[in-house]
């Protein structure tokens, strides 16, 4: 299956929110929606699950208009919160079968699913009566019960213990090995990497840059070298100003362009005692300050 | 529509696992189950009361007469001992200021003092709202005085007396529908659909708000289509209202039935256990539709409110229009003239017509087609203003921060 946002429009007001979001992401894969506060992420998710129409536009399944009834959505919000007086499966259940579950089948899945988080002797608790990284994993349920194919996660690790983090990632995983599209939204670069094969990064509603993570990293421009060596200082003489040092003692080494890596880096091994002499590849997190740091690159 | 029977359900039970509805509804029948055994309780205590009313016969209050002549003051006092049964008539000679003083020291209760055939002065110490001494004290020296001229111009005691007793047969053939009869109950209707739907619309309101500031909005609006969250909810809400009101009038009945040999034909009780089939029906539907009419825009409301505390401020207008339309309704009950032209106007108006339609039916006679183009217009608007608010809801639930103006929200919907 394959999920595509084409030419997204969105406004509020005189406020243009989205002009042209266009993302593809695919089955069995996670794909990291980025950007910074206020970007237009939760405005997509929602135009995507059909809380709002976009002005312009069209979400498509497999080339086809998104129909609702046939394709079910799970959604983890970033502002979490349910009935906090009410009975955790009662809530539940209520949810999964106002996503089209009948009761019985609800049960019997919210059931699977607070076992499965280790959540089963607060069934019939309040939810109010649970500590805060207990409330999110009751949450979780709510966008997974009804067992729907894309699954969107908006900051699912924020407030999770690192046990709980794992029981997450491992959910996660499941998800998307059983082929669904798990569709992820983070300011947790790390994450996003861990799990996501393509991003997006959006930025004051427009795609800055999209495609396979790989591939982006690979198409960085590729102008800094890492240089591993026990004497810094004489290589720092040399290249100045250029030469940084990275938190893990590594010196960074600007170019003035790509095209002088190979020399410089033949002349750094001919010349110094080096250990290791690389191409430096960006991290997301460069991607990210890169490309939703400020006003939208143009293409 | 599985969506909606789903959240209908949903709502229907948070009522009755909601403790404090729970607790209102068991108060008010139980009231009113004490209500209706009161006469049987204070029959219980009946044998008791008797033998205190024995005593309190000999400690009746005492009414002065002071008359000008002993003639005056034999026919005087015979004839008020007949009329004032719950005093004591004692003939006096004393002067004025002993008169009162009397009264002011609560010797006595109240004095006449004649000062001449026709014309006398009053004295009472502090003259209640409902002291009509002194009109049965006109009527009976005005018949008095009429006697004794007719007697003085030669007319014989007997035909006197034949004459000042004569009594006129008459009898009332209404062709519509007696406002007496009916207006305890068109009372009762009329302030028990005040009652639930400010309560209700209330609870819809801050229903919609709580979830809203929750934030168990973010999941609801995902999963489920606005219209069908806010039918389901004010319907919800509605039959919860309905099943109040049947227990606590069902309690009523029952109770009524158990102890109608107590009532004694009260005519009050009975014309409001005697409602038309016809007008409990009319009663249904205005009340469903009224109740809907408002609960959506109540609901619209709560949806627009970003915190709890906003919501009596907000809901300040609708329950102004709201306590308008009673307040007409309700003058206009206690006026006689039920089909005045406000009345006339209200009883097409959405928002006012479940009351004054409802009380026009009721108290005076309307034509079925006013009827029906009432009910018509007023089903049309109820669900507009339900779809339309559904609208509103959809836009006003993701509206965190300050409250929109109206304006705004409407653009909004318009947009959308």
């Amino acid at each position: 299956m394959i999920l595509e946002l084409k030419n997204i429009q969105k406004s509020f007001g005189e406020k243009c929110v989205l002009s042209g979001i266009s993302f593809r992401a695919e089955s069995g894969k996670a794909f990291g929606l980025l950007g910074r506060n206020g970007a237009g992420k939760t405005t997509s998710i929602r135009i995507l699950m059909d809380v709002f129409p976009a002005e312009d536009g069209c979400v498509l399944v497999d080339g086809k208009p998104i129909d609702y009834r046939q394709i079910k959505i799970g959604y983890l919000p970033e502002e979490r919160g349910l009935y906090p007086k009410k009975i955790i499966l009662d809530q539940l259940v209520y949810f999964a079968q106002l996503k089209g579950m009948r009761r019985r089948e609800a049960v019997k899945s919210v059931d699977y699913w607070l076992e499965r988080l280790g959540m089963m002797e607060y069934r019939n608790k309040r939810l109010d009566t649970l500590s805060k990284g207990n409330q999110q994993k009751i949450q979780l349920i709510t966008a997974l019960a009804h067992d729907p194919d894309i699954v969107i996660l908006d900051e699912p690790f924020s407030g999770l213990d690192p046990v709980n983090a794992i029981l997450l990632k491992d959910v996660v995983k499941e998800q998307i090995s059983r082929g669904k599209i798990v569709l992820f939204s983070s300011h947790q670069m790390s994450y996003i990497e861990e799990f996501c094969d393509s991003i997006a990064i959006l930025n004051a509603g427009k795609v800055a840059i999209h495609g396979d993570l790989r591939e982006i990293k690979r198409n960085y421009v590729r102008d800094r070298l890492v240089v591993r060596t026990v004497s810094p200082e004489s290589l720092r003489a040399e290249f100045g100003e250029a030469c940084t040092v990275l938190e893990n003692g590594d010196l960074l080494i600007q170019l003035a362009s790509p095209e002088e890596k190979k020399h410089t880096m033949k002349h750094i091994v001919e010349h110094y005692d080096v250990d290791e002499v690389r191409v430096y590849e960006p991290s997301l997190n460069d991607i990210f300050v890169e490309y939703a740091g400020d006003a939208p690159k143009e293409d | 529509m599985r969506q909606f029977g789903t959240i209908l359900s949903f709502e229907l039970k948070s009522y009755f696992k909601n403790k404090v509805f729970v607790g209102i509804t068991v108060f008010l029948v139980a009231l009113i189950a004490i209500v209706m055994c009161f006469p049987r309780i204070s029959a219980m205590f009946a044998s008791d009361e008797a033998d205190a009313a024995e005593v309190a016969s000999e400690d009746k209050s005492i009414m002065l007469i002071k008359a000008q002549t002993e003639e005056q003051a034999m026919l005087t006092e015979e004839l008020f001992s007949a009329v004032f049964t719950d005093y004591e008539i004692r003939g006096t000679g004393d002067d004025i200021s002993a008169i009162q003083e009397q009264i002011l020291s609560g010797e006595a209760e109240c004095a006449f003092v004649m000062t001449g055939d026709t014309s006398y002065t009053y004295y009472v110490n502090n003259l209640s709202m409902y002291d009509m001494n002194a009109e049965i004290a006109n009527e009976v020296l005005q018949k008095l005085y009429q006697m004794n001229a007719m007697m003085e111009s030669g007319i014989t005691p007997e035909k006197t007396a034949s004459i000042m007793s004569i009594e006129i047969t008459g009898s009332v053939e209404n062709l519509g529908v007696d406002q007496m009869d009916n207006f305890f109950y068109t009372y009762i209707m009329i302030f028990a659909l005040y009652m639930v739907i400010l309560l209700y619309g209330q609870m819809v309101s801050t229903n919609v708000a709580t979830e809203k500031s929750s934030r168990a909005m973010e999941v609801l609006v995902t999963s489920a289509k606005p219209t069908a969250m806010m039918f389901g909810k004010v319907l919800a809400s509605c039959l919860a209202g309905l099943m109040q009101l049947v227990a606590v009038f069902g309690a009523a009945l029952l109770f009524y039935q158990l102890n109608k040999s107590y009532w004694g034909g009260n005519i009050i009780v009975e014309s409001i256990f005697n409602i038309p089939p016809a007008l409990l029906v009319y009663m249904l539907v205005f009340f469903v539709l009224g109740f809907l009419i408002y609960a959506f825009l109540f609901g619209a409301i709560g949806s627009t409110a970003t915190k709890l505390e906003d919501i009596n401020t907000s809901t300040m207008p609708l329950m102004f229009l709201f306590i308008i339309a009673f307040m007409v309704v309700v003058f206009s009950m206690s006026s006689g003239n039920i089909d005045n032209a406000a009345m006339k106007v209200c009883s097409f108006v959405p928002f006012t017509s479940p009351m004054a339609m409802f009380t026009r039916i009721a108290m005076s006679t309307v034509p079925w087609y006013e009827i029906l183009i009432s009910i018509g217009i007023l089903i049309g608007s109820t669900i507009g203003v339900g779809v339309i608010s559904a609208k509103i809801y959809r836009v006003g639930v993701l509206l965190y921060g300050t409250t929109p103006k109206i304006g705004a929200i409407l653009k909004a919907v318009w947009r959308h």
